[in-house]
């Protein structure tokens, strides 16, 4: 397959790629059943994304929202109303940058490794070696992970927007001097539980973490087993991620409101 | 499994290959091979390189299919099975891997106990027991809580075939067991695969070139060459067997059957001469 | 296996942080009450105009929130909004000659359902109708009301000349126009201070055409849009007696700070019928008599 990919367009290339990326999809779904049997393996996988995540989602959650606090106090301050920076920081981080910055933090962090992981392993016959002793890597390998992606990024989700809460009150209560029972009541009257937190957090977290982890696992199942394929379908799962994020995001947004 | 397929219990051959033909990328693999793998002994598959070896033995576990031909182990024929049916076979195949393949992810312990746990509900009092007798066969019971990446390649090839042993299969298959052993751990393979042999009643299958190791651990021995079996019998008769292929191979000349030029056009053209002017 | 319970205590501890999250986002940073409550009960409402009003937005008594728009439906074959409210049953007990009224949260904000409590002392049922409602006033109506809208009078009959005394012009200039009913009638012809009352007194010239205006008629100082220019508006009284060239407009309105002026519609969230100041937009009897 590779030898006839030079031969033709990059549109066509695209479009076999989708195309095949969302056949893996249906067998990595069709896998589910049989996944279950290794349940363990899932939780392992959850713990390598998820968990082992965690430390850079919430630096840059904190830091994302602090840093929105500082930007917005001095926008609204224009226009006298520094008041309602606890909301517009809530709902800017609930609605977008929480599961966009999550989103793209994941597909570098754990999507990365997966596809670096699942492609050594192809090298090193590890697949293979599963095939033979009549375990289906699908069900072993790619299942677990993508599910583990599903799982993780939802909640890796709401730990970022958590962080981001406190640094947005950080900035704004502790050093700019907001009042702080206006931060959180003027929040509180503004956000919404299922417009916000449902649809904007958790649908889209869920999206991208089933989006991230598919193109993750497609690329290291995929990629020609060489330490050259291995690099390169690395660099593919951060760009294609990536692109497919920021375009879903777009999508989901128009769709849910 | 229906009794027409059914080997019958006399059949002398384990695996039974007829007529197999494979085209991979406009090359052929294998030209009607025909090929006998008899129950309870050392076979040993030697050849070029690049002759299809590694690929034989991938066929034989059902990993590829030919485009024509049978392939029939314990009297199955492989590229017929459904995917459960030919996992149900998997089982009972020891597969060693060139470079062992062990998971990364696991300690040696929990590498040999891997198919106990995927295709068992044992109690882990009789996991631990079984995983420990397998390591011990292979003379590694003190490595069990090595992780693979601390193995040397010997140690690893070991692990991988303790791995391979632990269901107990009818049939091991070694993918070129010997390469970048020293002599020391090289003959502790050799020692292993005759001693699991005579021992379990295993039919084993020996991918490999070294011709002295062979001799000493092989009953059988199959040169292929360009998809055909081109010689055949004891190794230790074989290389006098006068035949163009064996001379070649087990002189180790390097011109002859097997051609030290890869076929290419005429050489004089490709150098921009006119055909003959030279 | 000391690996393995490893893996599941660390990945076990990243869930219960995860949904810990959740919580602490969906309690601590958004309102709950915005979302479906078990106990509710539900009363109907019809209005001619819902404005801008959505589902889910909320209905409050006092300003306290009790409920939602649980849904809005247009009644069939007629041209009024059906507005089912859903109200937690703790506050059922609505009298049956409450009205419901569409308001508006401050300049921009959404639109909400207020309840203002009758004195009956039966109450609307689970299911039940609320007669008396008053629907949405668009802001621009309602500023309009107020502010009515531009142009001169032409004066090609002659004019005649007419005296108020304002506390206070505001930025009004000479050659400001007089409105009657929203369409200009004349101009301001002078502005001068009374040395003696300390009073602002105007001169008005108006078109001959429009003579029959009651001498009791009130004058009022008014900006034409949020950030207009002032004009003069006179809204007609109920005397036979139409003014004549010379006299005095005794009722007069001075003009009203912009702050003032938005300050009573939007703090309360909604005009109250006093403060129309005769609505010269909608008063229509002199006018119509030409």
């Amino acid at each position: 397959m590779s030898a006839q990919m030079p031969h033709k367009s990059i549109v066509v290339q695209s479009l076999a790629q989708i195309g095949n990326c969302g056949l893996f999809l249906l067998r990595i779904l069709a896998a589910v059943p049989s996944s279950l049997r290794h349940v363990r393996e899932t939780v392992r996988q959850l713990w390598f994304v998820g968990a082992m995540s965690l430390t850079i989602i919430m630096t840059c959650g904190l830091f994302v929202g602090m840093v929105l606090g500082l930007q917005l106090y001095h926008v609204l301050a224009i226009f006298g109303g520094t008041s309602a920076t606890g909301s517009v920081v809530a709902l800017a981080i609930y609605r977008e940058l929480g599961p966009v910055v999550t989103a793209l933090l994941f597909a570098g962090r754990a999507g990365t490794s997966i596809t670096a992981e699942i492609g050594l392993m192809r090298a090193t016959d590890q697949i293979a070696a599963m095939e033979m002793m009549a375990v289906d890597p699908i069900a072993y390998v790619a299942t677990p992970r993508f599910l583990a992606g599903v799982i993780a990024m939802p909640l890796l989700c709401c730990v970022f927007c958590a962080m981001g809460i406190f640094g947005g009150h950080l900035v704004g209560v502790s050093w700019l001097g907001i009042d702080n029972g206006t931060f959180w009541s003027n929040m509180t009257a503004n956000v919404d539980v299922w417009d916000d937190i449902i649809n904007g957090v958790m649908w889209k977290s869920i999206a991208f973490g089933a989006v991230v982890s598919l193109i993750a696992v497609f690329q290291g199942y995929t990629t020609p087993p060489t330490s050259e394929g291995v690099a390169y379908a690395t660099t593919r799962t951060v760009v294609s991620s990536s692109i497919a994020i920021l375009a879903l995001d777009f999508v989901l947004t128009a769709f849910l409101m | 499994m229906t009794d027409t397929v059914q080997a019958k219990p006399d059949d002398r051959a384990l695996v039974r290959i007829r007529g197999l033909t494979t085209v991979l990328s406009g090359k052929t693999v294998f030209d009607a091979l025909d090929l006998d793998i008899p129950r309870g002994k050392v076979t040993a598959i030697m050849g070029p390189s690049g002759t299809g070896k590694t690929t034989l033995l991938k066929h034989i576990t059902g990993q590829m299919r030919g485009d024509k031909g049978e392939v029939r182990v314990d009297g199955l024929n492989v590229p017929e099975l459904p995917r459960d049916q030919l996992f149900g076979l998997r089982e009972r195949i020891g597969y060693l891997f060139q470079n062992s393949a062990l998971l990364t992810d696991f300690d040696v312990f929990e590498n040999v106990a891997f198919p106990l746990r995927q295709h068992t509900k044992l109690p882990e009092v009789l996991i631990r027991n079984i995983v420990l007798t397998k390591l011990q066969a292979v003379g590694l019971r003190g490595a069990a809580s090595l992780m693979p990446s601390e193995l040397s390649g010997g140690m690893a090839r070991r692990v991988a075939l303790a791995r391979a042993i632990v269901f107990d299969p009818m049939l091991i298959l070694y993918d070129e067991p010997f390469v970048g052993l020293d002599p020391i751990a090289l003959n502790q393979v050799l020692k292993l695969i005759r001693t699991l042999n005579d021992t379990l009643n295993i039919t084993s299958v020996l991918v490999a070139h070294e011709l002295a190791a062979i001799k000493e651990v092989a009953d059988h021995v199959y040169l292929i060459a360009n998809g055909k079996v081109v010689a055949q019998g004891d190794p230790k008769k074989i290389a006098d067997d006068g035949s163009p292929w064996t001379r070649q191979f087990f002189g180790g000349d390097a011109d002859g059957p097997v051609p030290f030029q890869y076929p290419a056009g005429d050489y004089a053209r490709a150098l921009g001469f006119k055909e003959g002017a030279a | 296996m000391s690996q393995r319970k490893s893996y599941a205590v660390g990945t076990g501890l990243f869930i219960v942080l995860g949904f810990a999250a959740l919580a602490y986002l969906a309690t601590q940073t958004s309102s709950v009450a915005n979302s479906h409550q078990g106990s509710s009960y539900t009363v109907d409402a019809q209005f001619a105009n819902i404005g801008a009003l959505k589902e889910r937005a909320p209905v409050k008594v006092a300003g306290v929130r009790v409920g939602q728009v649980q849904s809005i439906t247009l009644e069939p074959g007629k041209d009024v909004a059906d507005v089912t409210l859903s109200i937690d049953n703790k506050y059922n007990q609505i009298p049956t000659d409450s009205v419901a009224t569409i308001y508006t949260s401050g300049l921009l904000g959404d639109q909400y359902v207020g309840l203002q409590f009758g004195g009956a002392k039966t109450y609307v049922a689970n299911g039940g109708h609320i007669g008396l409602t008053k629907s949405s006033a668009p802001l621009e109506e309602m500023l309009g009301k107020f502010l009515g809208s531009g142009g001169a009078a032409d004066a090609i009959g002659g004019t005649y000349s007419v005296r108020a005394d304002f506390t206070n012009v505001g930025t009004l200039s000479v050659g400001a126009p007089v409105k009657m009913a929203g369409v200009a009638i004349g101009s301001v012809a002078s502005i001068k201070a009374d040395p003696v009352k300390l009073d602002a007194t105007v001169t008005l010239s108006i078109d001959k055409k429009y003579n029959q205006i009651p001498d009791d008629s009130s004058v009022s100082i008014f900006t034409s849009g949020l950030i207009g220019s002032q004009y003069v508006a006179i809204q007609p009284g109920g005397s036979p007696n139409s003014l004549k060239d010379g006299d005095q407009l005794v009722l007069t309105q001075s003009a009203m700070q912009l702050e003032d002026l938005i300050g009573k519609f939007l703090v309360n969230g909604s005009p109250s019928g006093g403060n129309n100041a005769g609505g010269n937009g909608s008063s229509n009897t002199p006018a119509g008599k030409h």
